[in-house]
Order: C-alpha cells, then structure tokens, then sequence
C-alpha cells in the first residue's frame, strides 16, 4: 500500500538517543505508526512487521496504532530507520526530504534489524559495548 | 550532595532550574526535569576508552595515539569535513572552526539537517523575535507550528507558554491562547484551544491564506486551503488579531516539509503582517541544547551560521552546495571529524555510506550508531555533568552550564587542542 511517511521526535526515541544499541531506542526507531483502518485494510496487527521502502531504500519496521494519524500518513521517529527510506537530495537548500516521504509498506515475516546489523550493511564494522 | 540550579544539556530550552543529587562520580537523582533530562543526568552508559579499528575488529588505544591517528588523517584529507558541534559548548566550537580554517575544511553543525532553512529564511527577511521571558510574561497567545514541544521539548509549556504564569499573564491556563498546527494529531495539539490540521506540505498555502485573511483580503480566501477550513482559517486570524502579545514558535515540520525555507519565510511575513495590528514574534524550536551557539559561534568567526567552506583559503557558505547531506551525496569530503553527534543516524542512507567508506573520526561520550561507520573514537566528559562550558539557550540567550563531578574524562576544548596543535605544528 502507498503511504506517505513523517518524521519527528518522540519521548521515548528522546529517552533512549544516547543508548542506540538498546532494545528500547531500537524498538521506538523501527516503528511505524499508522491509522487503526490502514492497518485493517494492509492486514496487519500491533507488532507485525512490514517492509517499507522509500526513495532512499527498504526497511522492517514493526507496526502500532495510533488514531491520531490521518489515513495514508504514517509516522516513524527520526533515527537510522526512518533515514534509510530519505533520499538524499537537498533541492539547494541542504535539507533533505525528512517529511512526507512517498513509501510503499507492505507485511513482511522477516523481523527488523538491530543498529549494528543496519551500520554494517553501510559498510560499517558493529562495535559491541 | 545536592546541587541546585542545574543546567540540563539536553534540549533547547536549557532548563536551568534542576536540582541533581550526586554521590562521588555518580548521579543518584533529578528533581524538575523532564523525562528527557531525567535520562540524560541518570544515563551511565559511556564509552569507556578511545577505540581503534584495525584489520575489520575494534580495539582499546590510548588517548595519545587516538589524537595523533586523528591529526594525520585530517592533515592527509584533500577535503576534510568537521561535522556535528551542537552537542558540546561554544569554547570547543570556536576551536573546531580555527581547526576548520587551518585544514581548509568544511565544517558544518547539525543546523544543516534542523533549522538551517530557517536561517536562510532569517537572512531574507529578518527574525522578529524575542527572549522566552518576554513570552512568559507577556504573551496572551500561542502559536505552535509544526512542532511538538511536549514530545521534543517537554517543559517549554510549563516554563514559557501554556501553563507558565507571568508577570502580565497572570493566570496563564485562563488567559492564554494556545494554536497548534500539524499534519497530524498529537500530545501538544490534544492542549491548544485551536488545533488546525494541514494536509501534509499544504503549510505554506495556509500560511498565505492568514496572511490574507490579515491583510484584509479573506473575501479571495476559498472555501478550503491545504485542508483548513475558511471558517477556521478566519478564527486563527482573529485569535491573533485580538493578541495583546502574539508568538509564534515553528518546528521541523515547517523546515523539513515542501517549501522547506520558503515556509519560514512565509511565516515570518505573516508575523510582519501582525505587526501592523498588535505585537507579534516569531522564534524556531531549537533542538540540540546547544545547537542554536554553534551558530552564533560560526557566524562570529566566519560570519557564517552553518555549511562554512574554508578550501578557498577564504570562508564561503552556499547551502546545497556546502551542506553536509550534499557534501556526502557527492562523496566529496575524504575524511571526515564528527564531534558530539550523530550523522550515522540522522542523515540518509546515502550519506551515512560515505562516511562508513572513508576515514571517518567520532569525538563523542556514547557509542551510537556513527560509532560502527568510524575508524576511531575517542570519548570525552559529558557537558553540564563532568565538563562545563556557555551553550546558547534557543532564544539566543547564553547560559554557563555546570560541572557537578570530575572523572577521569578529557573534555571537548581538551582533545581539540591537542588536534588543532599537531595541525599546527604540521602546517607550520
């Protein structure tokens, strides 16, 4: 299903940000909230994962409620996950596209991956702490 | 012991009413804070020592080898980028930007990927804005604009706004009027006496259509702009009409979404235009505690706020062209210095990839995710806990954070220092 995605901070991703290889910062990052009648119609419950992929590329995400998003807007706060569906064009302004992104979600069964797995696939070398 | 009057260094408010109780090097409680600082103060997880990748593994290095290893790789760099800033205080940034102009680097804050459209909008039209005290104790109505303070900044609305009481605002919950306006519903829009939803990237249309409504032509206003009906786009106007003190405080969903600093622009005329009636500011919600002094600081020295390229030998600032995301979307820089954030987690993917693919150095307390893209990383003292320095409080007002114990940990200025003078020594 189509959706457009946002970006922005919560209390929990706020909570967590000098903790981002803890279960709690991870899990708020790799949620995708969503309106209760997208999620009855893309077949999925709280917690399902789903695939969403955006200009910048494909992510799991698992799913939750919340009534406050209009249909067709989805919300996941800002961090690695989200950043992986942003493009990375700035139209000359330096700021990418952060908000109403253009995505396609979709249920998957593999399940999100944790932030060092993420860096890795950057190219990156996971430092355990 | 008990420390009153705290500093918090985490958000833009710089919150300077905490009282911290600490036990030798540890901090055992937080009273006034907000959850945000209540995690900040209380967090113990720290990288415990400098680290090295050799050969596809991770390895403990000392301080001295760590700093040297940074050294080289910067004065190898043909374009090396310093990115980051907003998470130290404004002693280590002046540092950062000399060491900038010694490389001939790029050096940019994290204003870049937040507030930095609302700089360039400033730079057109101006800022008319003011200190939170004045809103505190004048202000009779509200306006949040894509923002969410009680998730991002969770006490602006005691200590400034909704629930604030002040001088001339005596019963702030009674006499304040308080307009939020998102794309979508909220913890702060649940508060506000007007909530006006916009249709995601219609910010800009509505903007207009105050500013008409304001101007004294409503009669061209349709019956429907991004969503918003007339009816309610004429009851906001009138709300901030009859304002004895209006203030309005935007966030990224007006920086970030389509328009990007033409929305701010926007803004700020529409708050021009109220100030043909009544008394009316307009201020950003600053994110980063510090953020708001590493534009002050650039621009001091360079007179340039963010994005500032010194590879001419001269500072030169074109965003889009000088901008970190852009930098990194070119794979241009071939080094780059991170100093107290997070670039792996907050820029594209695209970007983060760059960075993983060259030298990449982290100074920074906490191992986040820029941590596994990087070569090195060397911890240092958290600011407002085991380091003190001034940050810039979001309505430009500078605060002296404090340092309430001592570890073992160099600060910021330390390690800077030490960079900047084997730099030095190099360049000659």
């Amino acid at each position: 299903m189509k959706f457009l995605m946002t970006t922005g901070r919560t209390i929990r991703q706020g909570s967590s940000v000098e903790r981002k290889n803890s279960p709690e910062y991870i899990g708020e990052a790799s949620t995708v909230r969503m309106n209760p009648v997208d999620m009855f119609e893309l077949l999925v419950e709280e917690g399902n994962a789903v695939r969403t992929t955006g200009p910048g590329g494909s992510v799991v995400m698992r799913v939750r409620p919340d009534p406050g998003l209009p249909r067709g807007l989805v919300f996941v706060c800002l961090g690695p996950y989200a950043n992986i569906l942003v493009g990375s064009r700035t139209h000359g302004t330096g700021m990418p596209d952060f908000k109403t992104i253009p995505v396609d979600i979709e249920p998957t069964g593999d399940a999100p991956l944790p932030l060092s797995a993420l860096m890795r696939e950057y190219g990156g070398v996971p430092y355990e702490d | 012991m008990r420390i009153e009057d705290v500093v918090c260094p985490f958000c833009g408010c710089l919150c300077d009413d905490l009282v911290v109780t600490v036990d030798g090097t540890t901090v055992t409680s937080v009273e006034n804070g907000c959850t945000l600082a209540t995690e900040k103060f209380l967090g113990h997880e720290r990288l415990p020592h400098p680290i090295r990748r050799r050969n596809g593994s991770w390895e403990k290095t000392s301080y001295d080898d760590a700093i040297r290893k940074t050294a080289e790789i910067l004065l190898e760099a043909e374009r090396p980028l310093l990115y980051g800033w907003s998470g130290t205080f404004v002693e280590a940034q002046t540092i950062g930007v000399h060491l900038a102009e010694l490389l001939g680097a790029v050096i940019d804050n994290t204003s870049t990927v937040c507030h930095g459209p609302s700089i360039m909008a400033i730079q057109e039209v101006g800022h008319p804005g003011c200190t939170l005290g004045q809103v505190k104790n004048r202000a009779d109505v509200i306006v949040y604009w894509g923002a969410n303070p009680i998730e991002a900044h969770p006490r602006h609305m005691s200590r400034y706004t909704t629930f604030a009481d002040g001088f001339f605002v005596k019963s702030a919950f009674r006499e304040r009027k308080v307009i939020v306006v998102d794309i979508r519903e909220t913890d702060s829009s649940e508060v506000a006496d007007e909530f006006v939803k916009v249709t995601p990237g219609g910010d800009y249309a509505v903007l207009s259509a105050l500013r008409m409504i304001v101007r004294g032509r409503g009669d061209l206003v349709p019956g429907r702009v991004s969503g918003v009906t007339r009816e309610q786009l004429f009851r906001v106007a009138e709300i901030c009409l009859s304002a004895r003190f209006g203030a309005i405080f935007f966030g990224l969903g007006l920086t970030m979404s389509r328009g990007k600093y033409k929305n701010i622009r926007n803004a700020i005329e529409l708050t021009e235009e109220l100030n043909r009636h009544t008394k009316f500011t307009i201020s950003p919600m600053r994110g980063h505690w510090n953020v708001y002094g590493s534009n002050e600081v650039f621009t001091w020295i360079t007179g340039y706020p963010y994005a500032v390229d010194f590879s001419r030998g001269i500072a030169f600032y074109n965003p889009g062209e000088t901008t970190s995301v852009d930098i990194l979307r070119r794979k241009e820089c071939d080094a780059c210095l991170v100093v107290s954030s997070d670039p792996g987690a907050h820029f594209p993917r695209a970007c983060a990839e760059h960075l993983a693919s060259i030298p990449t150095v982290q100074i920074d307390p906490h191992v986040n995710a820029t941590t596994h893209l990087s070569r090195i990383q060397i911890p240092v003292a958290v600011t407002g806990i085991d380091a003190e320095g001034t940050a810039y409080r979001m309505d430009g007002v500078p605060i002296r954070t404090r340092r309430l114990f001592s570890t073992g940990y160099p600060d910021d200025v330390a390690v800077l220092e030490r960079i900047y003078a084997l730099a030095k020594e190099a360049k000659g």
